[in-house]
């Protein structure tokens, strides 16, 4: 009795969760559906891919300038609880933008992967950010935590 | 009338403009026009201190060019209705005001009171101002606010036709809905002229040259066929593909004078005088900020990655203004980007004036000395169209400020 009450709150939950991901901006309270999990080798091509194609614009460290958007606080606070497939559609049609379209769908989860981390998301396991725009739609840019936007970096 | 005739082609394309400030028929002009100023009334010219170490801001624009002209349509998206009033190219502050009139115009015919306004350059601030002129309770949902947003790295100058739209592609029918956008404008902006800070202010915008006006060098280089056309290559391949529409308001736009000999201040053979209307970004900026403010309207900072975006809302009218950003957050794919850059020396209140020499271009304004090459590559209006690099180019910076710098090595001040 307790095990299928908790079934069905677990599917309705996940029903639930589903709903509310096509629901943009849906509040943070919401839950950030599945932890968002990436891996150190799309970390560390995300770091080439920037180097080469986005640092030019928004900065080696990411700071961006007074007509460039930053990909640090500003960023998270901008993309915090938006679906992950959002975000890497954004890049894949929109950036760089001198050569928009430009990216294959592997560079630009790297990106993300790299950006994520750059932010102070720990990834949840070691399995890589997905390339599937439905996949991605089922994760959501994590919410910077209180503690970890008052901590600065050196 | 006969005389602004003969210079409708090369009028109000200002500085944005471009191939079509030809000379061709300047000496029938002179001869049409039979008057200069008198000797001795030419204001003295104060030369313009063009050096490269002087740049304060070197600033890149995206014109949001759409070869079918602005989009100005009307759809239902999200349970909104959708206004939609951007992709004006290089013509976006010119005709900002008219383009906002037919905008709100759409909008209030639904009877809703409460819209809602999509970004917050030049054509947002504006929709929105007219919105409230209209009756309507207005809040602008926007990423940015002046001085961040993409309108404020234009040169600030009226080019009502520049990279407005591809003249077939528009078709006949935009003409007349240029016009009346255009004739909207200019009134709208006298409204802001002599105000303290002078938001909207005249120059006088001298265009010079070392060759005589009906020289090869100033006739439009002929179109490559073998390049084709946007018809044939979805891209447009030459200057005669854009649309000129300035000889359709003539009537209201004041003329050129030619300069001849003594009246010329400047060491070059040629010279012509013309009034430019110019809006001092910050002083303009900030009053229409302001004015929006004080009539009740709202800000949310706030961006918005897809049109199902829209939904959450609590209006049900939406302008929609995001200028090039349409690319994306619209899909439009129909928007070229058009590449522009200024840069930015220490105002020169001293010498306010402008010119124009061998495709760069210099406005003295009270935020800066603003100088352009808008065609140093002789491409005309070709000159940035398709290239999205919106990262400042020093070396090209450097070079415009040259061209102006040789200008006054050479200059002569006139006694007195």
């Amino acid at each position: 009795m307790t095990r299928s009450f908790t079934l069905r709150t677990a599917l309705l939950a996940s029903v639930l969760s589903v709903f509310l991901l096509h629901t943009a901006h849906a509040a943070s309270q919401s839950g950030n559906g599945h932890a968002v999990s990436f891996s150190a080798e799309q970390v560390a091509h995300g770091a080439q891919i920037y180097a080469g194609a986005c640092a030019m614009c928004h900065g080696a460290d990411l700071e961006g300038g007074h007509d460039v958007p930053d990909l640090s606080t500003y960023f998270t606070a901008r993309w915090a609880n938006t679906p992950i497939d959002q975000l890497a559609g954004y890049i894949s049609r929109a950036m760089p933008l001198m050569a928009p379209g430009t990216l294959p769908p592997q560079d630009t989860a790297a990106l993300v992967a790299f950006l994520l981390h750059q932010n102070g998301v720990v990834s949840a396991t070691d399995a890589p950010l997905p390339m599937e725009e439905a996949r991605l739609a089922k994760l959501r840019f994590p919410a910077p935590s209180a503690s970890s936007a008052a901590a600065t970096k050196p | 009338m006969k005389r602004r005739d003969l210079f409708a082609a090369s009028l109000a394309a200002g500085i944005m403009g471009s191939t079509r400030r030809g000379w061709a028929a300047t000496p029938d002009a002179a001869a049409a026009l039979g008057r200069t100023a008198l000797h001795g009334t030419i204001p003295r010219i104060v030369p313009i201190r063009a050096h490269a170490d002087q740049i304060m801001d070197i600033k890149v624009c995206l014109r949001p060019f759409r070869p079918a002209g602005p989009r100005m349509d009307v759809e239902h998206v999200a349970g909104k209705t959708v206004v939609h009033n951007y992709g004006h190219g290089g013509s976006g502050w010119s005709l900002s005001w008219g383009a906002a009139y037919m905008a709100v115009g759409h909008a209030a015919a639904t009877l809703e009171r409460k819209v809602a306004v999509i970004g917050c350059g030049i054509i947002g601030l504006t929709s929105a101002l007219t919105a409230q002129r209209a009756g309507l309770d207005v809040t602008i949902y926007t990423r940015d606010l002046l001085p961040h947003t993409r309108s404020v790295r234009a040169n600030g100058s009226w080019t009502p036709d520049s990279r407005i739209a591809l003249t077939q592609q528009a078709g006949p029918e935009f003409a007349r809905t240029w016009e009346k956008m255009a004739r909207y404008s200019w009134q709208t902006y006298r409204d802001y002229l002599g105000m303290p800070g002078n938001p909207i202010d005249f120059r006088d915008n001298y265009t010079l040259s070392d060759t005589a006006p009906d020289a090869a060098d100033h006739v439009p280089a002929p179109a490559d066929a073998a390049k084709g056309s946007f018809a044939t290559t979805g891209m447009p391949q030459n200057s005669a593909e854009f649309a000129e529409y300035a000889s359709l308001i003539s009537d209201i736009i004041p003329a050129p004078e030619l300069l001849a000999g003594a009246d010329n201040p400047f060491p070059v053979a040629y010279a012509r005088r013309t009034p430019l209307m110019i809006y001092n970004f910050g002083s303009y900026g900030h009053l229409l900020l302001e004015e929006f403010h004080q009539a009740g309207g709202r800000i949310v900072i706030r961006e918005f990655h897809s049109p199902s975006d829209l939904a959450d809302l609590p209006e049900r009218v939406v302008i929609n203004c995001p200028g090039y950003a349409a690319r994306d957050w619209w899909n439009d794919k129909s928007l070229i980007p058009v590449r522009g850059q200024t840069s930015w020396l220490p105002p020169q209140p001293d010498a306010s004036y402008a010119l124009e020499y061998k495709g760069a271009a210099m406005i003295s304004k009270s935020d800066g000395v603003m100088i352009q090459g808008y065609d140093m590559s002789g491409l005309g209006e070709m000159d940035g169209v398709g290239n999205s690099f919106e990262h400042p180019d020093r070396a090209e910076a450097e070079k415009a400020i040259a061209i102006i710098g040789d200008l006054f090595t050479r200059f002569q001040p006139r006694a007195g």
